[in-house]
């Protein structure tokens, strides 16, 4: 199903759906782009924000439950998940989420993740204009959205092309009619005309393909990339794929279970109990993140583990070359 | 989900962050892209930044003493304690019988109506604040020196530097993101040369690195510049127009030569020469230092070497050049801007010559004997001449020197108030407590390392019953007599902007994302990137001239180590905040002593096994780090763990212009925990 929505819909049709549920939209906060919830403020669809929508699925930090003790026996509260609807996010993240959904829904399966996940409609937005850092069209994520969505956003001339992605993104557009119009054959080709020019820009960018970061990652000297690293964990902190976590029980003896985002980058992450550490150094570390998206993630979940995003090189406090891996100091 | 710009709780930086707020709690952090410091990064800390606000061990009612025990109560309870203990103190014993320890955490409101509670509420000037620990040294030299004691250029001016001078600052691990205005400096092709008795991550990455004995400081500098007289490399006309007393510095350096210097420090005299003139020869040379120049008897005299390295080269005063001090709590550059300091008011305007103008604004007589310092408070507590105190976030007990001394200084009080967000080691000693409002609870500003007044939002009420401490201080103000009619921080600025020239044009509408830097003397003033660019505000610089002294501490037969305190990455202070972040505290769960593994293998010590540190003050038990990165006969002890306070080893020898204890030099001897 596909429809076009004029550009002076947008609003109404975002704040009819915000009587509904949460809309989690790209804002501006502080003059810059976060993705949070839209109560009204003017969006910001130039640039993707640098904090990924993924937090929505898997936040920096959340409740599991609260254990309450009464009488010597515990009960278990567990805070009911709220519906949202996330407009914006972009191909790249698209990917990160499908990546997400098959590493969390495998067996053992993530039934907290798996719950969020389901009362999450995605309407996708894809790039007409990417940017200098983008590598998504290298990496097969974008621009162009190719993963599961309920509703696919393409901004062109005469408004925001719109198309149903599920049974849920198809009753969005049928349940709210009167913000839509049909969308025509010329409008069709106009999207695809953007679509192919944006996969040019992308690619003129860089020549990154997967086979050449393996190989990239064979030949990279470790150690010295590892002594420049200033172990922020920013990297792993902001990739849409990352989703490692920690699990600490705070209080007792009432209290919470709560899950935050770990990061492969510190050295308690590997280290045992007896102190052994199987990845001792910095540059061990950096080289398992490196595996970690290039190898293991695209053997356990058929995709790769990078989305081509480029988040990771904007907050590289180090600030390495995330695609070079060469080592300058 | 909110998402709300604010500025870091850890260190100097002062980065702009984000705060993910959801279901009145923080879920995440981010970095702000538009900030000038952060520019879309963070350090593990910052990222981690906001874990210990939901904490459960927050404090969240106010606690009163009742025999052994600290029990809830109400606010009314608790100030009216408060009140009525201090002024029966102050009738029976005086005014300076009481004194006020500001938190360097603290807003800049925070400490101006603390500062403004000791003067113009309790009548006497004991307050001061953790600078003294840290860059008292740096406000004393470099006033003298420059006619202001702050950083004196913005930090991304290191990045358009060729050749940066970093000493005693192991900046990657404490001001991690000015380390990376550094390396995109070095990246550019600037010279990095570090000095530092360890071989830290920077000295690691650096062009020239030297490792000198600690407390042999000055040494090395006054050969620099012996080094650069010979080779021609001052800056004459900077020298003949803009500073005065260079002849007395050139005569006093002169015995400074390479050999007698290597002789003192430990550094080859080739390399010495070899820094020198990396320093000397470039065209825009930065000087980056921090506790390892301020921590000694000799601080004041140490930045002073400096300064008159900088003042010889023409190093002062444009881009790229210039003297980077790096303070270490968010607010600690703030807390002096405000005046918590026991001699000056806020603005450094001296009590001696500013009393009357505050008198007039606060319309209270304001007392005129200079307070003491931190250190001076606790021994004056110790002999039962300070009475009572009120601390304000901070944990004296883990972070002032000589643990032992400190405790019975507190114990010794007749009443003790403490004001936090976590129990700590000196709350357990309060009479009473007040539950504070942490950075994410208020409103407010902070000023960074580079004198960057930075907004503070509130993103989440405070938890419990907790309330923020300019609230708390309002409060205590009209209960001793102060008149206040503050309904916001930002009311309180106006009344900071209204008798602080450097502040007068600082207010919240104008601050946004990228703040202001003082002096930014009024309203249509843009604020001041890099200082003393035309002239000095003291007219000319001062040069001064400075000897090598050893530390008064030193090793002998018994004591043969020499230790050094600091930090860790993953840690902040006294721990309190860090130690509740369950990722930092796992990265580093305990305390421990840095050594070289061939002091190891004389002692008999293996890498992870238990030893007893032990001082002339005091003994620890740690677990032992082998590692080549601390040189022979030397010790690294970080201080943020109770379990192992590492100011139980060190003294209080103090430096006598600034007051700041020798935490930088401790003769120590090792033993196996057997």
């Amino acid at each position: 199903m596909k429809a076009l929505l004029p550009r002076d819909k947008l609003l109404p049709f975002l704040t009819e759906m915000s009587h509904k549920l949460e809309v989690v939209a790209p804002v501006l906060a502080n003059e810059e782009e976060v993705f949070c919830t839209w109560t009204g403020q003017p969006l910001a669809f130039d640039e993707n924000p640098l904090n990924p929508p993924t937090e929505f699925l898997i936040p920096h930090r959340e409740t599991l439950f609260r254990y309450v003790q009464e009488s010597g026996r515990y009960t278990f509260e567990e805070e009911p998940q709220k519906s949202r609807l996330v407009l914006g996010i972009r191909p790249c993240d698209l990917r990160a989420v499908a990546v997400l959904d098959r590493i969390f829904g495998a067996y053992p399966r993530d039934s907290h993740y798996l719950h969020r996940r389901r009362s999450t409609l995605i309407a996708a937005m894809n790039c007409t204009r990417p940017k200098e850092s983008c590598l998504c069209a290298h990496l097969g994520s974008g621009p162009e959205a190719k993963d599961e969505y309920d509703l696919l956003i393409t901004e062109i001339g005469s408004g925001y092309l719109v198309e149903a992605g599920s049974p849920a993104g198809i009753l969005m557009l049928s349940d709210h009619s009167e913000f839509f119009l049909n969308a025509t054959e010329a409008q069709l080709m106009e999207k695809d005309q953007l679509m192919k020019q944006a996969e040019e820009v992308v690619k003129s960018h860089s020549d990154v393909s997967l086979q050449k970061m393996r190989d990239t990652i064979k030949m990279a000297d470790w150690e010295s990339l590892g002594r420049e690293c200033l172990s922020c964990g920013g990297c792993t902190f902001i990739c849409p794929v990352c989703h490692c976590f920690n699990i600490v029980d705070l209080g007792v003896p009432d209290g919470e279970r709560v899950r935050c985002k770990d990061t492969c980058i510190l050295s308690g992450f590997s280290r045992m109990t007896s102190g052994t550490n199987p990845r001792r150094t910095q540059g061990e570390r950096m080289h398992n993140w490196y595996l970690d998206k290039f190898e293991y993630i695209p053997q356990k979940t058929g995709l790769p583990g990078c989305v081509g995003c480029g988040r990771c090189g904007r907050v590289c406090l180090a600030e390495i070359d995330r695609w070079k891996l060469e080592a300058v100091r | 989900m909110e998402k709300i710009h604010t500025t870091c709780v850890y260190c100097g930086c002062g980065c702009g962050l984000f705060l993910h707020v959801e279901g009145g709690k923080v879920v995440g952090v981010s970095p702000s892209s538009s900030h000038p410091m952060s520019q879309g990064r963070l350090c593990i800390k910052g990222w981690l930044g906001a874990e210990f606000v939901n904490h459960p061990d927050r404090l969240k009612t106010p606690l009163v003493r009742r025999g052994e025990r600290l029990l809830k109560a109400g606010w009314e309870e608790a100030l009216s304690t408060i009140t009525t203990k201090f002024k029966e103190i102050r009738d029976s014993h005086g005014p300076d019988s009481l004194g006020i320890l500001t938190s360097a955490k603290g807003t800049n409101e925070e400490n101006y109506l603390l500062m403004k509670l000791a003067r113009a509420g309790l009548g006497t000037n004991n307050v001061d604040h953790v600078a003294r620990l840290c860059h008292a040294p740096t406000l004393a030299g470099l006033s003298y020196s420059f006619g202001s004691g702050a950083m004196t250029n913005p930090i991304s001016s290191l990045a358009k530097s060729d050749a940066i001078l970093i000493v005693g600052s192991n900046t990657t691990e404490q001001h991690p993101l000015v380390a990376f205005h550094i390396l995109r400096g070095k990246a550019r092709g600037a010279k990095i040369i570090v000095v530092d008795p360890r071989i830290t991550q920077i000295a690691d990455l650096a062009d020239i690195r030297l490792s000198p004995r600690p407390g042999t400081d000055i040494a090395w500098i006054n050969c620099f510049l012996n080094l650069l007289i010979q080779e021609g490399l001052m800056d004459e006309d900077f020298i003949s127009k803009r500073t005065t007393g260079f002849d007395e510095v050139r005569e006093a350096v002169s015995k400074y030569t390479p050999k007698a210097v290597e002789e003192i420090t430990g550094i080859p005299a080739q390399r010495l020469t070899e820094a020198a003139i990396a320093y000397g020869s470039a065209d825009r040379a930065a000087i980056v230092y921090a506790m390892g120049i301020t921590q000694h008897t000799t601080g004041t005299d140490n930045v002073q070497a400096l300064a008159n390295l900088a003042l010889a080269t023409g190093n002062v005063g444009r881009e790229g050049t210039g003297v980077y001090p790096l303070r270490g709590h968010q607010n600690v550059q703030g807390a002096c801007d405000m005046g918590a300091l026991p001699d000056l008011y806020s603005g450094y305007q001296r009590v001696a010559q500013a009393r009357q103008k505050f008198e007039q604004a606060w319309l209270k007589p304001l007392p005129e004997k200079t307070g003491l310092t931190a250190l001076e408070m606790m021994a004056a507590a110790e002999e039962g001449n300070v009475k009572g105190l009120l601390v304000v976030g901070e944990n004296p007990m883990i972070s002032y020197p000589d643990t032992k001394k400190i405790k019975q200084a507190l114990l010794s009080l007749e009443f003790l108030a403490v004001c936090d967000i976590f129990p700590t080691e000196t709350t357990e000693l309060a009479d009473v407590v007040l539950p504070a409002a942490s950075f994410a609870e208020k409103d407010g500003t902070f000023t960074s390392t580079e004198r960057r007044v930075q907004l503070v939002r509130r993103a989440l009420p405070p938890c419990g019953e907790c309330r923020p401490e300019w609230e708390i201080i309002s409060d205590l103000l009209s209960r001793f007599d102060v008149p206040t009619d503050y309904t916001s921080p930002a009311d309180v600025m106006e009344e900071i902007a209204s008798v602080t020239p450097i502040y007068g044009g600082v207010i919240y509408d104008r601050l946004g994302t990228d703040g202001l830097q003082w002096p930014c003397p009024s309203r249509d003033h843009p604020g001041t990137g890099i200082l003393h660019a035309e002239k000095f505000s003291i007219g000319l610089a001062k040069f001064r001239s400075v000897e090598h002294r050893e530390p008064i501490e030193s090793t002998d037969e018994h004591y043969p180590l020499l230790l050094t305190t600091g930090r860790s990455l993953y840690h902040f202070h006294t721990g309190t905040m860090t130690r509740r972040t369950s990722l930092l505290d796992r990265e580093i769960p305990g305390p421990y002593v840095e050594m070289n593994p061939e002091d190891a293998k004389k002692l008999g010590v293996r890498s992870d096994q238990k030893v007893v540190v032990e001082s002339r003050r005091g003994q620890l038990c740690m677990d032992a780090k082998l590692t080549t990165d601390v040189p022979k006969g030397t010790l690294f002890v970080p201080f943020h763990f109770n379990e192992a306070c590492a100011n139980v080893l060190t003294g209080q020898a103090v430096d006598p212009q600034s007051k700041i204890p020798e935490l930088k030099v401790t003769a120590a001897r090792v033993r196996r925990a057997d």
